[in-house]
């Protein structure tokens, strides 16, 4: 009797994966669903020090781009592409407190987004529509991940890809909102 | 020691993501003051006040408390004695805030301008 715990059929991990995905794409789906049916509030929520709200969300995910730089690196490390030898044990639990850090500082932003602003594909702007999508993206990309992470069932390519994905769209989501903000209204605070 | 803080860690931004969410049905925006029948009356029948809602409450708030724009409740009085510069600057904008003369008639743009002088408490 062969034990199926020790080798996983290839088309198993495969499906697997396309479940991971289908189930992170449900999330970026109903991210957008709930920003398009929603009335937007048109409100300031949480600003802190910052002179706005919007002075708020541009900074935050300026911090959350610094983290994910170093997100990458990590995760180049752990896999063997840097030249530092042998990732010592703690640089998957410091990945790990990272990116729960990067998306714990991405609530408030996201939430500014999402109930304040909404999904409106007819702004007449491409950024915002652009930045709309990348912003549901990101969260599907997230869960994908975790489940990723939490499987021992997934293909080995799995990780990187998905993990490539969350990076990219969080470039583009800062290109698409803090740089234009910066650019429009200066690197103040 | 340091993987059980990242655990305790997850778990506590697992609860912070179930309370994004479920802020995001439960909290109620404020509703921005309706235009009272006189202030419509005198703008010829243009609901400023609905104008502001579509127009001018996504950067400057519902309520006139700003956002992406400067606050105008309590404000735009003092810093418009005249609001004939109010109205210019709707008109043909200023810095990051775009023009509007060529997207609204000038009566909408008085009306839009009274409103926020009189309902936001300019």
């Amino acid at each position: 009797m062969s034990d199926a715990n020790v080798v996983t059929p290839q088309r198993e991990t495969n499906m697997m994966f396309v479940g991971a995905v289908l189930a992170g794409a449900l999330v970026a789906v109903l991210a957008g669903v709930y920003g398009r049916m929603h009335d937007p509030a048109s409100e300031t929520t949480i600003k802190l020090f910052f002179s706005t709200t919007l002075h708020f969300k541009a900074w935050v995910t300026t911090a959350i781009l610094v983290l994910v730089i170093g997100q990458l690196f990590g995760a180049l490390w752990m896999y063997g592409k840097l030249p530092l030898g042998d990732p010592p044990e703690w640089v998957g639990s410091v990945h790990r407190f990272f990116g729960s850090l990067a998306l714990l500082l991405s609530l408030p932003v996201a939430y500014h987004c999402l109930w304040s602003l909404g999904f409106n594909p007819d702004g007449g702007s491409g950024r915002r529509f652009w930045h709309s999508i990348f912003g549901c993206v990101f969260y599907g990309a997230f869960f994908t991940k975790v489940l990723v992470v939490r499987s021992k069932k997934m293909p080995s390519w799995a990780l990187p890809i998905v993990g490539g994905v969350l990076f990219t769209t969080l470039i583009a989501i800062w290109l698409t909102s803090s740089l234009w903000f910066f650019r429009q209204f200066g690197w103040v605070v | 020691m340091l993987r059980r803080f990242v655990s305790g860690f997850e778990m506590a931004v697992l609860l912070a993501v179930a309370v994004f969410v479920g802020m995001l049905f439960l909290n109620s925006p404020t509703k921005p003051p309706g235009t009272p029948a006189a202030v419509v009356a005198a703008a010829g029948g243009i609901d400023g006040g609905e104008l502001y809602g579509n127009k001018c409450a996504g950067c400057h708030g519902g309520d006139g408390s700003g956002g992406i724009g400067p606050r105008l409740a309590g404000k735009v009085v003092a810093k418009f004695p005249d609001p004939a510069d109010q109205i210019a600057v709707v008109t043909n904008g200023r810095g990051g805030m775009p023009a509007f003369g060529t997207r609204l008639s000038a009566d909408e743009i008085a009306a839009i301008v009274e409103y926020t002088r009189t309902v936001l408490g300019g």
